[in-house]
């Protein structure tokens, strides 16, 4: 596509790429997908870890929502509608894995997830020293479930409401396990700034 | 209140805290570091929102599978002309390009299926009439063949991915060559026909670079 048409997309508004798209509109689809490939590829990056497979599930999220575009009705954000198929596509695969999605025990905690109580001087406080690559690699590192859940609320802005009809949890299952992921970064970023600090 | 009960409603609290919390970390440095460093950590995670893109790759898949399926359908003439009288001569030059792409993809497949340097090749039909020359891409071409083999050697999970997508490409090349040739001054059967060139091009591209090991 040329410049020209490229830039006549992001002119459309997402409304009328929609009207249009519905009719066929191949400059449509492409605005669409231009105004929330982003969104929806780092969601499936960060829950997948992996480029090629983050890719495969960023297309097959958008194959399906362009496939049911004709029934969409505006009745609630066209963004949301897209990132709740997104999320279904990435579940859907770690289910095929036969990974844990969110637990279903709101309060069972192992004593693998428990934060471990060591001894020793106080640690200074992380605010203001999170290093954004140490998160990123720390939100890898988290179990599926937590990290489904912290991406969704606190990278995504999405409401635990949200967030548990998505998943199909309970809300209070979405504010346990976004307390646990966060707890379990906390642990990870503090290891990780000590074995620093150590190293010559 | 103790740290035990607040640790305990923590979850529950999500930005706002009661009086009784409040006081609680007013006079505990464990439990106030704490909630600093949780919130600091949400805080950052904000800056993680939609940070990469997906390859070029992404978007011709899609495009190729919706015209498949008939989704994206052929739009009306007046969405496509341009003012530019240049715009004819500029699609005739980037026809043979994208073809040139194609035989090139074709000869390092062969090349690296063979292990020899090419030797019989088809010549690159010559510039200008690559329109009126080339044979209708129905049916896998010995190129196709040869990458497939090459990805089922080197990763035979993505045999049926590819074999499917040379398929749909194919069929795309064949229905913009029919209108090419039907026409040739037809500016936009020109661009179609460059377009799924270079979608053909591209997954040749992406074939090779995800099958290697």
């Amino acid at each position: 596509m040329t410049d020209a048409k490229k830039q006549q997309g992001a002119r459309l508004s997402e409304a009328e790429a929609i009207e249009r798209a519905k009719q066929g509109d191949a400059e449509a689809f492409e605005a669409l997908y231009n105004l929330h490939k982003r969104r929806v590829y780092s969601l499936c990056l960060r829950m997948t870890a992996n480029t090629a497979a983050a890719e495969d599930l960023t297309q097959e999220a958008f194959l399906q929502l362009f496939r049911k575009i004709g029934t969409f009705r505006g009745e609630s954000a066209f963004s949301t509608w897209l990132h709740r198929m997104a999320v279904n596509v990435v579940l859907m695969q770690l289910r095929k894995k036969g990974l844990p999605v969110v637990p279903l025990e709101e309060n069972i905690e192992t004593e693998e997830e428990a934060p471990r109580k060591e001894p020793g001087a106080d640690d200074p406080r992380l605010a203001g020293s999170i290093d954004r690559m140490q998160l990123q690699r720390s939100i890898a590192s988290l179990p599926p479930g937590y990290r489904m859940i912290f991406l969704l609320h606190d990278v995504e802005g999405y409401e635990h409401n949200e967030i548990a009809e998505m998943v199909g949890c309970s809300i209070g299952n979405s504010k346990s396990q976004l307390h646990k992921a966060r707890m379990k970064l906390r642990e990870i970023l503090k290891t990780s700034r000590a074995e620093k600090a150590t190293k010559p | 209140m103790t740290c035990e009960e607040f640790k305990r409603v923590l979850p529950e609290l999500g930005s706002g805290h009661g009086i009784e919390q409040e006081e609680h970390l007013r006079s505990c440095c464990a439990c106030s570091d704490l909630v600093a460093d949780l919130n600091a950590i949400s805080k950052e995670a904000r800056f993680l929102k939609g940070s990469e893109d997906p390859s070029p790759w992404v978007w011709n898949s899609i495009e190729v599978a919706l015209r498949q399926e008939g989704l994206i359908r052929q739009p009306q003439l007046q969405h496509l002309q341009t003012p530019a009288p240049m715009l004819g001569w500029r699609l005739r030059w980037l026809v043979p390009l994208a073809a040139t792409l194609l035989i090139v993809f074709g000869a390092l497949i062969y090349q690296r299926g063979t292990g020899q340097p090419q030797t019989a090749q088809q010549p690159s039909p010559p510039a200008g009439v690559v329109t009126a020359n080339l044979q209708p891409t129905d049916v896998m071409g010995g190129e196709d063949l040869q990458l497939l083999k090459t990805v089922s050697e080197r990763s035979p999970s993505m045999r049926a991915t590819y074999e499917a997508d040379l398929r749909s490409v194919n069929a795309y090349i064949r229905d913009a060559e029919q209108s090419a040739h039907s026409d040739p001054n037809d500016e936009v059967a020109q661009q179609y026909l460059r377009n799924a060139y270079e979608q053909k091009a591209m997954v040749y591209e992406m074939a090779l670079d995800r099958s290697l090991p």
